[in-house]
C-alpha cells in the first residue's frame, strides 16, 4: 500500500480525539449508553497531561480553599473511582504537613473549608503522623489526613478503552488526525494517520469531540474554531522507590514541589508551573529539578539523597485566565459547542475525567435526542481481572519468568500484550505491563521486549531497530535531567550496552 | 586494627588493576589489589577494544585527540601491552587471538556488527564475510540471546534452539559444565540438518573451560563454531576477569576484596596506607607506593554529586566537564558526552598532575579524555596503562 | 537506603552459586534490591523463593555499590520464617547446638544409629539430605577439655564453634597446641554456639541469645587483656559482622573489634616481631579453599600468607567458587541438588588442580569438599602444625 494515500473509509456517530482520561472516559461512557464512536490518539493511551501528572486522586484538599467547587467535585469523583477502579486505585490515604512557617491561618482556613466541602480531615499530632510516615520530617507542626488515593492514569485508560472496545467502539492509537474534513461548513469527518505505516484512514461522523488536551488549540484550529486556553507546564520527578505509603502535600496555597504521591513501586514528587506556548516543544529544566527535589526535601528529609530515576513534564490544558498566576485559575472543566458538528473539552483535571464524560456525553445524547442515562458512576471498570492490584508485595509471590526485573514483568504478561494488540511500539507494552518503568527504565528489559517481538515474527529488522532507536532517544530525554549519582552511573552502563556491546549507531 | 604491609598496593581490581599488579609481582615486589566489588570487566563482551575508529587500530590511535591517555603511552607500549596480556591468558588456559595491526567486526546479539582487536579463541571463527553462512544455535527461551535480531538483519543466517530446561546465561553456561549434557547437546547437534557453514553459539560455552568444550563440539560435529558475546551477565566478561585475577594470585599477589576504602593516610606527598572497613575491625594496608585504578563512573571511581564529580579515594582533582546541563548531549546516540571526558589528569609518569603526590599511579578508565566509549578503547586502553603505571611505579619501588 | 545504589549491572548474579544451578531461585539482584522496592512494610511475606538463597554473601562481596544483597534477602528470609509455619528440618539445624550437645554425650549410640537405613529414611522424611554421611559426633568434645592451657605474652580467648567442638574436636585440639606452641595462652571458656545456624533457619531470637551470652563471656576476657581468636570462617563472620548488625547484642561490637582468624593472628604476630616460628618443609600440593565467609569478612587470605613461608608447600588459591555446603543448607533435602550441583563445580577445579591435599578454614567446606573431591581435607593450622613441628625439629 502507498504511504500517505486514505487507504478505508468508516462511518461511525461519534469521533472523539485524544486518547487521555477525558477521551477513554467519553468512550466508555458512549460505549455503555450504546453509542457508535471511534477514539482517535495519535501517540498511545495517557501520552498527554494524563500520563504526566502525580497520579493522584484527589481527596480536594488541594483546591478546597481557592476553588471549593473543583474540591467538591474532587471528594465526590474519588468515593466513585475508589469503588469503581479497585485494581488501579490504592486507597493511601493523604497527609497535609504544616511545616514550621506555614501559615497557621491557612490551616484553620483549610479544616473549615473541608468541612463546608465535605472532605473528611482529621489532625494529628506530629508524633502519630510520624508512625503513619516515618519518613517524615520530624519538625513538622502537625498533619492532616485526608482521604487521598493514588491511581494509574495509564491502567485507568487502558480500563476505560476496555469498555468501549467490548461494545463495538474503535480504537486507533498512533493516528494523528491531520485533518477535519468539512463539508458546507460542518465538520463531518477527521482524516487520521497511522503514524507507522503513514496510511490514512477517514472516519466520518455525526459529532465530532476534540478531547486533546494541552493540544485543544491546534486540534480546534484543524477546524478553523479557536478556544481561550493556558498552557501550564508542570515537572515531577521519580525515585527509585516508595518513601512513603501515603500521599504527603504541605499545607499551605497551592505551589511549586508540594506534593509527594507513591505509586507503584516509586514516588512522584512535584510540580513546578510554567506558562509555555507550544505542548510539543517543552523539556525538564535541571533547574525545576533541582527545585521539586529541594522542596519535597523539606517535607520527607530523605529526599535529598535518594536516588531520582527520571523527570517528566505535563502541560496543563487550562482555561484562559486573563494574566496572573496560572495556579489560581480555575481547575474546573468547560464544554465548548463550536456549534459546527464539533466539541471542545477543556480545562480539568484527572480526578474529575469521569464526571467530564459524564456531562460531554450528556450533551451529546440531547443532540442525538435520546436520553439513556450515565450508568460510569455505578459500574465498576470492565477488565481489572487480569491487573495484579493492591498491595504490591503480593507480587512477590510468584516471579517465574521475569523478563522486566524491576517491575516483576513476566515475558508471557509481554506476549499476552503483543498478542493481543499487535503492536510493534515498545512504549506501548511499558504502558500495558509496566515494563522498563523502573530504575534502569528499560536499559535491560527493551532488548528482551524487542527480541520477544522479533522471536513472534512481529518486526522486521529496521522497524525493530528504528523502534529501539526511538525508544531509547525518548528515555534518554526522560532520565537527562535526572542523571547524576547512581542514576548517573547505571546510565553510563546501558550506554556500554546500546553503543558498546550492541554497537547500535545513530544512522543505521 | 590490623596492618598489612606490602610494596605496592593498587586499587581497582579490573583490568588496568590487574596488569599492573601481575606486572610488579613479575618484577619481584609483593602486591595487594584492594577492590571494593568485581570490576565492569564482568560485564563487557571479553573482547580487547584497543580503538575502534577504524580498521587499523594503531592508525586510528594516530587520530584521536591530543589529550588522549594513549598518547602519553605512545604505541610501542600498546603492543607490549598487547603482547603481556595474550601470554597471560595463554597461561591460565583462556587464549585470545588477534593482533594489534589489526581490527575485525564481530556479531553482536542485535545482529550488527562491532569492531574490536583481540578475541577469546571461542569467537576467533567468526566468519569475516557478510555472506558466509553461519547457523545460530541458541537456547529455548534464553532470556539475554534472541537469534532472529540476528538472522533478520543478516543474510545467509539460519537458527535452531536447544531445550536446556533452563533459561539464563548463568544457567547454561553452568550445565555445560556438566560431561553428560555437553554429549546430549552434541547428539542433538549431530542430528540437525543445517547448511554448510559455520556454527553461532551465544556465549554460554561453559563457565571455565569454553575452549576445550568448543573444540570438543568441532571435533564432532565437524563444524567451526563460535561465540557471540552476550549482554551482562557475560560469560567472557567473567572468564576474563578470572584469568587475569587468577594470575594475579598465581604469582604471589594478595587481594582485599569487597570492602570500601574508610580513609587514606598521608604524609605531605607521600601516601603511606589506606584503611579498609573489613568485617568487624577495619585493616590498614600500608604501601611503599600505590596504583589507582578504580575506573570511571561504572566501576565507582568517579561518582557524580548534582553539582560536582568527585574521585573516591583520595578526592584527586578532577577534570571538569562544565555544568550538570552540559554533561550530556541532547542527543543518545551521538557520541562522547562531555561527561565521560571527567577523569584525572596524568603527566608522563602517570602520576596525577594536578595533586603533587609522589608515589600515587594512575591508570584505566579514570584517567581523563579517555572517551572509552566513543574511542572504542576499553580495555586496551586499560592494559596499556596499566603496564606503563606499573612501568613508573616500579621506578619508585627501585 | 543500600538498595537504591544498584545499578543492576547483575555483577551478583554472575556471582551467585544457586542461581547458576537452581532456576527456582531468581537470583540475589532479583530477590535483593529489585524485589525490596515491593516490599513494604506491615505486608505478609510472600516470597517463599527467598528460602533458597545461601548466605554465601558472595554477592555482597562482589557487589561493587555497597548494596549487600545477602544482607537484604537475610532480612527477608527472617521475615518469611517468622510469620510461617517452619519445616522440622529447621527447627534442628537452628537448634544445632543442642542437637551437637545431645549427639556428642551419646555419640557412641548416636553414630550408629545415624548411619542406619532407618535414620535415613527417617532424615529424610524430615526433610534432611543424606547425600553424605551425616557429621559424625565425637564424645571427647572441646568443651570437656582443660579450660586453660599455655603461658606466655599474648592471651587469647578461643572460640572453637560447634563443629570442632562435637564433630572435629582433634582439629580443634590441633589449632590449640599450635597457639599454644607459638606461645600463647589460650582459654577455653563455656560458650555456646555462635548462632549463625539459628540465623539461616530463621530464628532470630534464638540467634540473639545465643549471641548475648557468648558476647558478654568474650567481652569479659577482652576487657582483661584477651584476643578473640575463631576456629572456624563462618562462626569468625558472625562475631565480627552479626554480633553488632543485625543480632545487635551488648558487647557485639566489642567483640567484633577483637576477634581474629587464626591465621590473621599469628601473622600479626608475625609482623609486629611478638613471635618468630620456624617453618619447616611440608612437600606436598595444596588446593587452598577460601570459604566464602573468609572472603566476606574482608581480610584477605591470612593462612595463604603463612602457605607461602612454608618451604616445600606448593598451593592454588582457589577462591572462586562456593562449597555449596553451607552449614545446615546442604543438609537439607530440598537444597541437596543445589548444594551438590555447586560443592561439584568447586570439587572439579580442585581435582584439576592436581592437589594432593585440600584446605579451608572451615569445617562445613572440608566435609563437602573432602567428599565430593575424594581428597583429605585440613584446617590451615594441621599444615601449620605439621610445618612448626618439622621446623623446631631441624635447627
Amino acid at each position: 500500500m502507498i504511504a500517505g494515500i486514505t487507504t478505508s473509509m468508516i462511518r461511525t456517530d461519534v469521533v472523539i480525539i485524544g486518547g487521555g482520561a477525558t477521551g477513554c472516559g467519553i468512550a466508555r461512557d458512549l460505549a455503555l449508553r450504546g453509542i457508535a464512536h471511534y477514539l482517535v490518539e495519535k501517540d498511545d493511551f495517557a501520552a498527554g497531561a494524563t500520563g504526566a501528572c502525580h497520579g493522584l486522586l484527589h481527596s480536594g484538599g488541594r483546591y478546597v480553599v481557592t476553588d471549593p467547587v473543583a474540591a467538591k467535585e474532587c471528594i465526590e469523583e474519588n468515593m466513585i473511582l475508589r469503588t469503581i477502579g479497585q485494581k488501579c486505585v490504592e486507597v493511601t490515604g493523604g497527609l497535609f504537613v504544616r511545616l514550621p512557617g506555614d501559615s497557621k491561618r491557612f490551616r484553620d482556613r483549610f479544616l473549615k473549608s473541608c468541612e463546608e466541602v465535605g472532605i473528611p480531615t482529621e489532625v494529628l499530632s506530629p508524633t502519630r503522623a510520624l508512625d503513619l510516615v516515618p519518613s517524615l520530617n520530624p519538625v513538622l507542626e502537625e498533619a492532616i489526613k485526608v482521604p487521598d488515593c493514588s491511581i494509574d492514569p495509564f491502567r485507568l485508560c487502558m480500563l476505560n478503552a476496555f469498555t468501549s472496545r467490548q461494545k463495538g467502539g474503535g480504537i486507533l492509537t498512533h493516528h494523528k488526525v491531520i485533518e477535519i474534513v468539512k463539508e458546507r461548513g460542518r465538520c463531518v469527518g477527521v482524516k487520521a494517520q497511522d503514524q507507522f505505516t503513514k496510511q490514512i484512514k477517514e472516519i466520518r461522523a455525526r459529532v465530532i469531540i476534540n478531547a486533546t488536551g494541552a493540544w485543544g488549540a491546534k486540534v480546534a484550529a484543524l477546524s478553523g474554531s479557536d478556544v481561550p486556553m493556558t498552557l501550564s507546564k508542570g515537572s515531577l520527578v521519580i525515585t527509585n522507590h516508595r518513601l512513603t505509603n501515603m500521599v504527603i502535600n504541605r499545607l499551605r496555597p497551592p505551589s511549586d514541589g508540594d506534593i509527594i504521591v507513591p505509586n507503584e513501586a516509586v514516588c512522584l514528587a512535584g510540580t513546578t508551573s510554567i506558562t509555555v506556548d507550544d505542548p510539543d516543544a517543552i523539556e525538564v529544566l535541571s533547574r525545576e529539578v533541582d527545585i521539586v527535589v529541594g522542596e519535597a526535601e523539606r517535607m520527607i528529609p530523605t529526599f535529598r539523597t535518594t536516588r531520582m530515576i527520571r523527570a517528566y513534564t505535563g502541560v496543563r490544558p487550562l482555561l484562559k485566565a486573563d494574566g496572573g498566576d496560572s495556579r489560581a485559575i480555575s481547575r474546573g472543566f468547560k464544554i465548548i459547542n463550536h456549534d459546527n458538528g464539533m466539541y471542545s473539552i477543556l480545562g480539568g483535571k484527572l480526578t474529575t475525567y469521569r464526571l467530564m464524560a459524564e456531562k460531554m456525553v450528556d450533551a451529546i445524547m440531547r443532540d442525538f435526542g435520546l436520553d439513556t442515562p450515565c450508568q460510569t458512576a455505578e459500574k465498576p471498570l470492565d477488565g481489572q481481572d487480569e491487573l495484579s492490584g493492591y498491595p504490591l508485595s503480593k507480587r512477590l509471590k510468584d516471579i517465574s519468568g521475569v523478563i522486566c526485573e524491576c517491575e516483576l514483568v513476566s515475558r508471557d504478561e509481554v506476549e499476552r500484550v503483543i498478542n493481543r494488540i499487535g503492536t510493534k511500539y515498545i512504549g506501548d507494552i511499558q504502558h500495558r505491563t509496566r515494563l522498563g518503568m523502573g530504575p534502569c527504565q528499560g536499559g535491560f528489559c527493551t532488548y528482551r521486549a524487542l527480541g520477544i517481538m522479533h522471536d513472534m515474527g512481529r518486526v522486521t529488522s529496521e522497524e525493530s531497530m528504528r523502534v529501539l532507536r526511538e525508544f531509547l532517544q525518548r528515555r534518554f530525554k526522560g532520565i537527562r535531567p535526572a542523571l547524576w549519582g547512581d542514576q548517573l552511573r547505571e546510565e553510563q552502563l546501558v550506554e556500554s550496552i546500546y553503543l558498546g556491546i550492541l554497537s547500535m549507531e545513530k544512522d543505521a | 586494627m590490623s596492618v598489612i604491609d606490602y610494596d605496592a598496593v593498587v586499587i581497582g581490581g579490573g583490568m588496568s588493576g590487574l596488569m599492573a599488579g601481575i606486572h610488579l609481582l613479575e618484577q619481584g615486589y609483593t602486591v595487594a589489589v584492594v577492590s571494593r566489588g568485581d570490576p565492569a570487566v564482568c560485564l563487557s563482551t571479553g573482547c580487547i577494544d584497543v580503538c575502534g575508529t577504524g580498521m587499523d587500530p594503531l592508525a586510528g590511535v594516530d587520530a584521536l585527540p591530543d589529550e588522549h591517555p594513549y598518547h602519553v603511552t605512545g604505541k610501542e607500549k600498546i603492543r607490549a601491552a598487547l603482547d603481556k596480556f595474550s601470554d597471560i591468558m595463554t597461561d591460565v588456559r583462556l587464549p585470545y587471538a588477534g593482533r594489534a595491526e589489526e581490527n575485525r567486526a564481530i556479531i553482536t546479539p542485535l545482529g550488527t556488527t562491532k569492531l574490536t582487536c583481540l578475541v577469546p579463541r571461542t569467537m576467533e571463527t567468526a566468519p569475516r564475510k557478510p555472506d558466509e553462512y553461519i547457523h545460530v544455535v541458541s537456547f529455548n527461551g534464553l532470556k539475554d540471546f534472541y537469534p532472529s535480531y540476528i538472522t533478520a538483519r543478516r543474510k545467509n543466517t539460519g537458527f535452531s534452539l536447544f531445550d536446556a530446561g533452563v533459561t539464563t546465561t548463568m544457567g547454561i553456561a553452568a550445565r555445560f559444565e556438566d560431561r553428560a549434557f555437553l554429549k546430549e547437546f552434541i547428539a542433538w547437534l549431530k542430528g540437525l540438518e543445517i547448511p554448510d557453514g559455520k556454527l553461532a553459539f551465544p556465549a554460554v560455552m561453559g563457565l571455565e573451560h569454553p575452549l576445550s568444550i568448543m573444540q570438543e563440539i568441532q571435533s564432532q560435529v565437524e563444524r567451526w563454531g563460535f561465540e557471540i558475546p552476550t549482554l551482562p551477565p557475560s560469560l567472557p566478561g567473567i572468564r576474563l576477569f578470572k584469568g587475569l585475577k587468577r594470575s594475579f594470585q598465581g604469582k604471589g599477589g594478595d587481594v582485599y576484596w569487597g570492602s570500601p576504602i574508610a580513609s587514606v593516610e598521608r604524609s605531605g606527598k607521600h601516601i603511606e596506607a589506606v584503611t579498609i572497613e573489613t568485617k568487624g575491625r577495619s585493616t590498614r594496608v600500608n604501601g611503599r607506593a600505590f596504583i589507582l585504578a578504580t575506573g570511571s563512573f561504572v566501576s565507582g571511581g568517579l561518582f557524580a554529586l548534582r553539582d560536582e564529580i568527585q574521585e573516591t579515594v583520595f578526592g584527586l582533582s578532577v577534570a571538569s566537564p562544565g555544568p550538570r546541563d552540559d554533561w550530556f548531549n541532547r542527543d543518545f546516540f551521538t557520541p562522547g558526552h562531555a561527561v565521560e571526558r571527567a577523569g584525572i589528569r596524568v603527566g608522563k609518569d602517570f602520576r596525577p598532575s594536578e595533586d603533587s603526590l609522589e608515589n600515587l599511579f594512575v591508570c584505566g578508565s579514570i584517567i581523563s579524555g579517555s572517551e572509552v566509549m566513543k574511542y572504542g578503547c576499553g580495555h586496551g586502553l586499560a592494559l596499556t596503562t596499566g603496564l606503563a603505571a606499573a612501568e613508573s611505579c616500579a621506578e619508585v619501588l627501585k | 537506603m543500600k538498595f537504591e545504589h544498584c545499578i543492576r549491572c547483575t555483577i551478583c548474579v554472575e556471582n551467585c552459586p544457586v542461581f547458576r544451578v537452581n532456576p527456582a531461585f531468581p537470583g540475589p539482584k532479583q530477590s535483593g534490591p529489585d524485589a525490596q522496592r515491593f516490599r513494604l512494610d506491615g505486608e505478609k511475606s510472600v516470597d517463599q523463593w527467598v528460602q533458597l538463597c545461601i548466605q554465601c554473601k558472595r554477592c555482597e562481596v562482589a557487589c561493587p555499590y555497597g548494596v549487600d544483597p545477602a544482607e537484604i534477602i537475610l532480612k527477608a528470609q527472617i521475615k518469611y520464617a517468622g510469620e510461617h509455619l517452619r519445616g522440622p528440618a529447621n527447627y534442628l539445624f537452628a537448634n544445632n547446638y543442642y542437637l551437637g550437645a545431645l549427639g556428642s554425650l551419646a555419640s557412641p549410640i548416636a553414630n550408629r544409629i545415624a548411619a542406619t537405613d532407618f535414620a535415613k529414611r527417617t532424615f529424610n522424611l524430615m526433610g534432611i539430605s543424606t547425600y553424605m554421611p551425616f557429621p559424625r559426633f565425637n564424645l571427647m568434645s572441646m568443651n570437656k577439655g582443660r579450660r586453660k592451657v599455655g603461658k606466655g605474652v599474648r592471651k587469647v580467648v578461643f572460640f572453637y564453634g560447634c563443629f570442632l567442638n562435637f564433630n572435629r574436636p582433634d582439629v580443634g585440639r590441633t589449632i590449640r597446641e599450635l597457639l599454644v606452641s607459638l606461645g600463647l595462652e589460650v582459654v577455653l571458656p563455656h560458650q555456646v554456639c555462635c548462632g549463625l545456624p539459628a540465623l539461616g533457619n530463621g530464628d532470630i531470637e534464638l540467634a540473639r541469645r545465643f549471641a548475648s551470652k557468648n558476647a558478654a563471656i568474650l567481652a569479659e576476657y577482652i576487657n582483661k587483656g584477651y584476643d578473640v581468636i575463631y576456629g572456624c570462617t563462618s562462626c569468625g563472620l558472625t562475631l565480627a559482622h552479626d554480633y553488632p548488625g543485625i543480632l545487635n547484642v551488648a558487647g557485639g561490637k566489642k567483640v567484633a573489634e577483637n576477634s581474629y582468624n587464626v591465621s590473621e593472628y599469628i601473622l600479626k604476630l608475625i609482623d609486629e616481631g611478638a613471635i618468630n616460628p620456624t617453618f619447616g618443609p611440608v612437600e606436598t600440593r595444596v588446593a587452598y579453599h577460601i570459604p566464602c565467609h573468609l572472603r566476606a569478612i574482608g581480610i584477605g587470605y591470612p593462612a595463604a600468607r603463612l602457605f607461602a613461608k612454608i618451604p616445600g608447600l606448593s598451593f592454588d588459591v582457589m577462591d572462586d567458587h562456593c562449597c555449596g555446603l553451607s552449614g545446615s543448607y546442604g543438609f537439607k533435602r530440598k537444597n541437596q541438588a543445589t548444594a551438590l550441583a555447586i560443592g561439584n563445580q568447586a570439587a572439579a577445579l580442585i581435582k584439576e588442580s592436581g592437589a594432593q591435599v585440600l584446605a579451608a578454614d572451615c569445617g562445613a567446606c572440608r566435609m563437602q569438599l573432602a567428599h565430593l573431591a575424594g581428597l583429605t581435607a585440613l584446617d590451615p593450622s594441621e599444615i601449620m602444625m605439621a610445618s612448626l613441628r618439622k621446623g623446631a625439629s631441624t635447627p
